[in-house]
Order: C-alpha cells, then sequence, then structure tokens
C-alpha cells in the first residue's frame, strides 16, 4: 500500500516525446551535415562547430545564472543553436569571431526575448547577422574544400581560382547576372559538386546530400513537418525558374539554386525551427513561401549573393501576424455570441 | 520510439478536411492498455456492508431524498426523487437500512448530498438475468412508454456526461431524430466494461437499442464501434443477423483513435455531419447513446429494473488483480481496488475513469455512480514525475497540439492566455469549444499541461458571468 496518492488534471499518461529528444533528433539529424563539413573542410570545421556550440552552452548557463532562472541547458537548445551557427559560418572563420557570434545569437537573439520558446527570431541568424554586419570580409572568405578527389570539377573559371580561397557558386552566379553573360559556364559535373559539397561556402551549406539525409530523418522522425520545407523549396524554384525562362544568360538554371548556399540547408533545419515559424499548415505555407521568395529576390536582384539569412530573419518578423492571419475555427463554426 | 513520435494522426484539419474513412480529423493513439483487462469477464464485484448513494450521479438537479435516517429500503426502491425536467432518480441497490442522509465525496463537485444504505446481507452482488422476449417488438411499447420506464428507472448516460436518458430519446416534433449512433467505440485506453458487455449482453443491447429507435423515431440506426474490438463487431453483427435485424440496425467500424467515442467526434466519424460549435446533436438530428446505457434501458423497460448496477473496469499496473465487475452504485472505490488485491507499492494515483479524460481522486471513499465506467490505478512508472523528460519546460510552438486538436483549436494560445488571465483572448481563440479530450497534454513535448489552464479558464469564466448581470 502506497503512502501517497497524487492528484492532478487529466490526462494521467504522456506521450513520451519531450522537448529535449525533439531538440536531440534536430542534433541527430544535423550528423551528416557536420560530417559532410568534415570530409571538406577537415578538422577546423569540426573545431569551429564545437566552438559555437561551447559558447552557446555557457552563454545560455550565465543568463540562467544572472537572471536567477533555473537551468535550461538540459533541453538541449542551446547546442542546436550552436550546432547550426556553427554549420552557417565560413570555414576560415577565426575561433574568436565565432565566438562573439555564438554569445549574440544565444544572449541576444534568445534569452534576452525569455529564454526558450519567446524568441521571435531565429537565434543562430540573429548571431550570423550580426557577424556578417560587423566582419564582413571574415564572413565572405571561403576556402576551397580539401579535395577528396583531384579528378572531380570545382565550380567556376579554374584560372581565377587562387590556392587558399575560393568563390561560391552563388558569388559566380551573382558576377553572371552583373555580365549579363556567363550563366551557361554550369553544367551537369559542376552540378554534381554542388550537390556532394566538393564547392567552397558555410560548413553546413556544401554538400545537398547530407542535408536532404538529414533532413529526411527529421521528416521520418516527425520532428519537422513537411510543409515549410515544401514551400521554402518550390518558391525557390518556381522564382529561379521564371528569372531562368527570362534570361538564359544570366540566371543559372533553377536546380543549382536549390543545391547551392543554404537553401536546403536551411529549409529543412532553419526555416522549421518551431519557435520562429507559424503553428497553422497555412501559416507554414505562407511562412516558407516567403522564405524562398526573399531568398531568391536577393540572390537575383540584391546586393548579397545569398539571401536564405536574411529571408528567415524577414519572415520570423512576420510570423505572429501570419498566425493571426490564418486563426484556426471550430470544426462546428464559430460560437454564436450570446 | 517510432511508434511514440508518430502517434498523432497525421490528418489534420487546416483546410477542414473531413475524410471519407470512418474517422475525424486530429485525435492521438494513446498505448490502448486494454489487454489488462478485455479477456477477464465480467465478475460479481466486493460485498460490502454500506453503499453511498449519491443524489447527483447526472447533468442537471439534484434529486430530493425520500428516506431519512433509519428508514428501511427495499432493493430497487427509489430514494431520490426529481421534480425538475432535467433531473434522474436514484434507488437502492439493495435492501437496507438508511444509515445517514448527509454530505458524501462526489467525484467533480466535491462533496453533495448522497444516501448511506447499510446493507441487509453482504453478499456479492449478481447481475440478474436478461430474457429478450420471443418474438421481441419494440412496437408493442409506446415512445411515451419508454420514455416514462427510462425517466423511473433513473437511468442516464452512461459513457461519462450523464445526461438524463429520458430528456434526450424523447421525440421531438420541431426537431426530429433521424439517426440514432449507439456508441461502442470505449476509445478512452485501458477501459474495456463497454467491451465486456457487448461480447455478454449483446442482445440486451440490441434490444435496448431497439427501444430508443422506437422512441426517439429514429429511422437510421448505426452501432458504431473501434476496429480494435473485432470480437464485439463480429459479435454484434452475429447476433443482429440471428435477430433478423442486420437491414435495421447497423454495425459501424470506426477507426481506433482518441477520443473517437467523443460525440462531436463520433458524428463525425459515422453521419460525416457536423454539430455546431456549443449546439448539441439533436440539432442536426442524431441522437447519440452509449451501449451500457441502451443494455439499462432494455432491463428498464422489459423487466422494469431501476438502474442500480453497473459494470466497472478496475485497471491500471498499480492494481494487482485487474478486472471486470458488476457492482452495486455508491460501491467504495476503496472497497473496489480492496476486492481487485489492493494497490501496489509503486501506485501514485487512483483515477475515476480512463487516463485521458478521468478524474483523479484524493479520498478513496468516494463512491462509483452511475457514469463511472471504470477506476484505474496508475504507478509511479506511468506518471513519470521523476524523470527530466517529464518536467515541464517553455512551450517552443512546435504546434503539436494544434495537430492533434480533434475541434481544431489552438490549444497553446489559449493555454498562454488563461495563463496571463487575459480571458477575453481566451475567448477570442474559442475555449468554449473545447472538448476537454486532453489531447494536447498528451502530445506536448514540453510537458505543460495545456488542457489542465483550458478547464481552469472555462471555470474562471464560468465565475465571471455569473457575476456579471446579463
Amino acid at each position: 500500500m502506497p503512502q501517497d496518492i497524487t492528484v492532478s488534471f487529466a490526462p494521467h499518461i504522456r506521450r513520451p516525446l519531450s522537448t529535449q529528444r525533439v531538440m536531440l533528433d534536430v542534433l541527430i539529424g544535423l550528423i551528416p551535415l557536420v560530417v559532410a563539413a568534415g570530409i571538406y573542410f577537415r578538422l577546423r570545421a569540426l573545431l569551429l562547430i564545437g566552438v559555437c556550440v561551447v559558447w552557446c552552452v555557457a552563454t545560455e548557463w550565465v543568463s540562467n545564472v544572472i537572471r536567477r532562472k533555473p537551468g535550461s541547458l538540459g533541453d538541449l537548445s542551446a547546442v542546436v543553436t550552436g550546432a547550426i551557427l556553427g554549420l552557417s559560418l565560413p570555414p576560415a572563420l577565426p575561433f574568436w569571431t565565432a565566438a562573439i557570434g555564438s554569445v549574440i545569437a544565444v544572449g541576444v537573439g534568445k534569452m534576452a526575448f525569455g529564454g526558450l520558446g519567446a524568441n521571435i527570431f531565429n537565434p543562430a541568424m540573429v548571431g550570423r547577422a550580426f557577424l556578417t554586419a560587423s566582419f564582413g570580409m571574415l564572413m565572405t572568405t571561403w576556402t576551397v574544400p580539401a579535395p577528396i578527389d583531384a579528378n572531380l570539377p570545382q565550380v567556376g573559371p579554374e584560372n581565377i581560382m587562387d590556392a587558399r580561397t575560393q568563390a561560391t557558386p552563388l558569388s559566380w552566379s551573382k558576377i553572371a547576372i552583373k555580365d549579363e553573360n556567363g550563366a551557361d559556364i554550369y553544367n551537369e559535373r559542376q552540378f554534381l559538386s554542388t550537390v556532394t559539397g566538393n564547392v567552397a561556402g558555410s560548413l553546413g551549406e556544401t554538400s545537398a546530400i547530407a542535408a536532404l539525409l538529414g533532413g529526411a530523418y527529421l521528416l521520418i522522425r516527425r520532428t519537422i513537418d513537411p510543409h515549410i520545407p515544401a514551400a521554402v523549396l518550390l518558391s525557390a524554384f518556381l522564382f529561379a525558374g521564371i528569372a531562368y525562362l527570362v534570361n538564359r544568360d544570366a540566371f543559372v538554371q533553377p536546380f543549382y539554386h536549390l543545391t547551392s548556399g543554404a537553401l536546403l540547408f536551411g529549409a529543412f533545419f532553419i526555416a522549421t525551427d518551431p519557435v520562429t515559424a507559424p503553428l497553422t499548415r497555412r501559416g507554414m505555407w505562407l511562412f516558407g513561401l516567403g522564405v524562398g521568395a526573399i531568398t531568391l529576390l536577393i540572390r537575383i536582384v540584391g546586393k548579397y549573393p545569398e539571401g536564405f539569412m536574411f529571408a528567415i530573419l524577414v519572415m520570423n518578423g512576420l510570423t505572429p501576424l501570419i498566425d493571426r492571419l490564418f486563426r484556426r475555427v471550430p470544426v462546428g463554426g464559430k460560437p454564436r455570441v450570446g | 520510439m517510432t511508434t511514440a513520435t508518430q502517434d498523432i494522426d497525421s490528418q489534420t484539419q487546416d483546410d477542414a478536411f473531413v475524410g471519407p474513412s470512418r474517422s475525424f480529423a486530429g485525435g492521438v493513439h494513446p498505448p490502448e492498455g486494454k489487454h489488462l483487462t478485455e479477456d477477464r469477464a465480467i465478475e460479481p464485484g466486493p460485498a460490502t456492508k454500506e453503499l453511498a448513494i449519491l443524489l447527483s450521479q447526472h447533468i442537471g438537479a439534484p434529486a430530493q431524498a425520500t428516506v431519512k435516517k433509519g428508514d428501511a429500503v427495499a432493493a430497487g426502491q427509489q430514494i431520490g426523487e426529481c421534480k425538475a425536467f432535467v433531473c434522474a432518480p436514484v434507488h437502492a441497490p439493495t435492501a437496507g437500512k438508511v444509515k445517514e442522509v448527509s454530505l458524501l465525496p462526489h467525484v467533480v463537485l466535491g462533496r453533495a448530498m448522497g444516501v448511506i444504505v447499510e446493507t441487509e446481507s453482504a453478499a456479492q452482488p449478481i447481475a440478474p438475468a436478461f430474457r429478450r422476449p420471443e418474438g421481441f417488438d419494440p412496437g408493442t411499447y409506446t415512445p411515451e412508454q419508454i420514455c416514462e420506464a427510462v425517466r423511473s428507472a433513473g437511468i442516464v448516460g452512461m459513457g461519462g456526461a450523464g445526461f438524463p436518458t429520458s430528456v434526450k430519446i424523447q421525440p421531438d416534433a420541431k426537431a426530429p431524430k433521424e439517426t440514432l449512433i449507439v456508441n461502442g467505440c470505449e476509445c478512452e485506453p485501458y477501459i474495456t466494461c463497454d467491451y465486456r458487455i457487448m461480447l455478454e449482453w449483446t442482445e440486451q443491447i440490441i434490444t435496448g437499442v431497439q427501444l430508443v429507435a422506437r422512441a426517439c423515431g429514429a429511422r437510421d440506426v448505426f452501432i458504431a464501434i473501434e476496429d480494435n474490438k473485432p470480437k464485439a463487431i463480429e459479435q454484434m453483427s452475429a447476433s443482429l443477423q440471428k435477430l433478423n435485424l442486420s437491414a435495421a440496425l447497423r454495425v459501424v467500424p470506426v477507426k481506433t483513435k482518441y477520443p473517437q467515442g467523443g460525440e462531436r467526434q463520433l458524428i463525425r466519424a459515422v453521419t460525416e455531419k457536423v454539430v455546431p460549435t456549443g449546439g448539441i446533436p439533436p440539432m442536426i438530428g442524431v441522437v447519440v447513446t452509449n451501449v451500457a446505457t441502451a443494455a439499462a434501458i432494455a432491463d428498464a423497460v422489459v423487466h422494469g429494473r431501476p438502474l442500480t448496477h453497473r459494470v466497472v473496469t478496475v485497471t491500471g499496473w498499480g492494481v494487482a488483480r485487474p478486472g471486470n465487475y458488476y457492482v452495486p452504485i455508491g460501491t467504495s472505490v476503496q472497497a473496489l481496488i480492496d476486492h481487485c488485491g489492493g494497490m501496489t507499492d509503486d501506485a501514485v494515483k487512483v483515477v475515476l475513469g480512463g487516463p485521458m479524460m478521468g478524474i483523479a481522486i484524493a479520498d478513496l471513499s468516494t463512491p462509483i455512480t452511475k457514469t463511472g465506467g471504470a477506476v484505474m490505478v496508475l504507478t509511479k512508472r506511468q506518471i513519470g514525475t521523476d524523470r527530466f523528460e517529464q518536467r515541464q519546460t517553455a512551450c517552443i510552438r512546435c504546434g503539436r497540439c494544434l495537430q492533434a486538436c480533434p475541434e481544431n483549436l489552438n490549444p497553446t494560445r489559449i493555454a498562454h492566455a488563461v495563463k496571463n488571465n487575459l480571458m477575453d483572448l481566451a475567448e477570442r481563440y474559442f475555449i468554449s469549444a473545447c472538448i476537454e479530450c486532453g489531447c494536447c497534454s498528451y502530445v506536448c513535448p514540453a510537458n505543460i499541461d495545456i488542457s489542465g489552464y483550458i478547464k481552469t479558464g472555462k471555470i474562471f469564466l464560468a465565475r465571471r458571468k455569473k457575476k456579471m448581470p446579463s
């Protein structure tokens, strides 16, 4: 016979899925991207991601102590922010810069709003935006990936390539847009290297295969809904396709837009951040379409070669409005006021 | 782990999609737990010296005691009468002496008036046999006769809500009740009392269903059973065939999903009609009644027996010998648990009802009422308060509660509004449309008691409305 019995509201059983487990699943989904980063950018990539994770976790811990809040490191969300921030940085970024970005990401992007669930903007993207604005040069220095196979093609005219750094596929497409010529430098072999990841770029974004593998894991585990990635990729493909049909000399084929830059990585891992994305299915579609459209708008018309980060931040800001726009109505219709 | 993450139904209703499959959008798939008791035949319950019969076992006005301390009562004698329209009388289950008329523990109301009867002979209750008359024809009874028999037998909805059945089934010229749905879903995990009744009292249920259909004049009659009870579906269909009723009464297998047996969800699954928010089924010409209620109606009309006993499932990992028991109304939860070998050492919670909607009780002397189909004892492992996983985190806005909500609400927003005491905001998110099924709390990875907040919010609103002049 037990000593005490407890009472509480129903239900008395819970699904054994926790916030911690959701975050752990995201981390498991990120493994292929970390592996790809390790293959192409070697030990430095792993160290850089490690620095981000450590500083993100430390920032959350310090901030909890200052705010006299119970520890929240166990929910693993700081680890996820660190890993995503790390994967979104260029391989050669100095560690101290990455540390600053991590402090901004968690300190300003998340804890200043009140911690997990209260932030409006994706913390990793806040940190990255800060670094882009403050250390523009460092944030656009792209290392040549370590050649795993010397015969694999490099993207871009080979004579311009120097020993250490190289432009990203999207930088090349930007030059083609400016010159209204040269979009045809991309061929199937070069497309293949954006798929495998043997191109310059941020750690986690170069390999399309890794992003798809990780994304598939999240979808199978139902950690994320398919709606946001589908909307992001569909809208990006549509806008890239329209540009391509308008001028084939200036604009690259739409598939290049999907496999280059942060689109695949971001569609599965950044746009799907539940905290900063809409709650309803229609809202998710509008959000995703907006992310894809703004990304392509920046890539095609804007100053930067890549616009995914800004697209996410803009749509994050619109999320409360989107949620208000698509308020759910009860199955039986709105109740009569009386 | 795979099943754990996939038990929200993928079909959500943002787009108000109601598919052709016999189900509804939203809902969850909790572990069923029926194996503990589904193969245990209905047995006599404990022999008790005292029965505590509450005068409020239904929705509506409480019955008024017609006996006083020291009175002798006979088995089946009415001890609480009702004057109001929405009310049900109560009867003494066994012969004995009135020990007291006083306040007793009540599972919903806290304390309520009731009659304590000291039983004459402490014998185990035995379910009287039901004999379906040869060539039974419900047409020999008029609707008025049936309603009157149901009313005087004190029959209320035995599935949980406890609405007086005679009010529900009486014919209404203005809103004809065309469709009768008999609820044999038993979607609540662990409970098996309705399942056992469907297997063991099949003909009695069918007789009751015919009588209800006769009383309310329903043309279409469906007996809905979840497809995780193939034996019940088979047995019911076979009995209908034997009685040559297959054409008039149709067995409808519905998808196994919680809360399939919720009235609004069941109507949607079977008829694809939608009960308006804040409305009741008769508004769209539908009556829903539970299988146990149908069985009680047959007993009342054919044999003139009042509702004094019911089948209760005693289950959960915290009880030594789970099973299904035929018990007099008024038996205490303690007596039932003792009858089942008592609680195990790791038992931490006693719930009247199932794990999804049942009410946890602190006072084990709480008596069984007409509506209480189960006593569940949960263990520490099931509640799991000692694991980090089970601790509450902030809402991560994952939207799982939106997908799980069978009424297409936004549970997390309502819960936050209530938490911040923004009751107007909660109303703008349609807090009153919540059916309190608990799916949102069940799926929440942050372990937030969403439905608890919503229930609290409804109480706040009710109080506020009471204070304000209308």
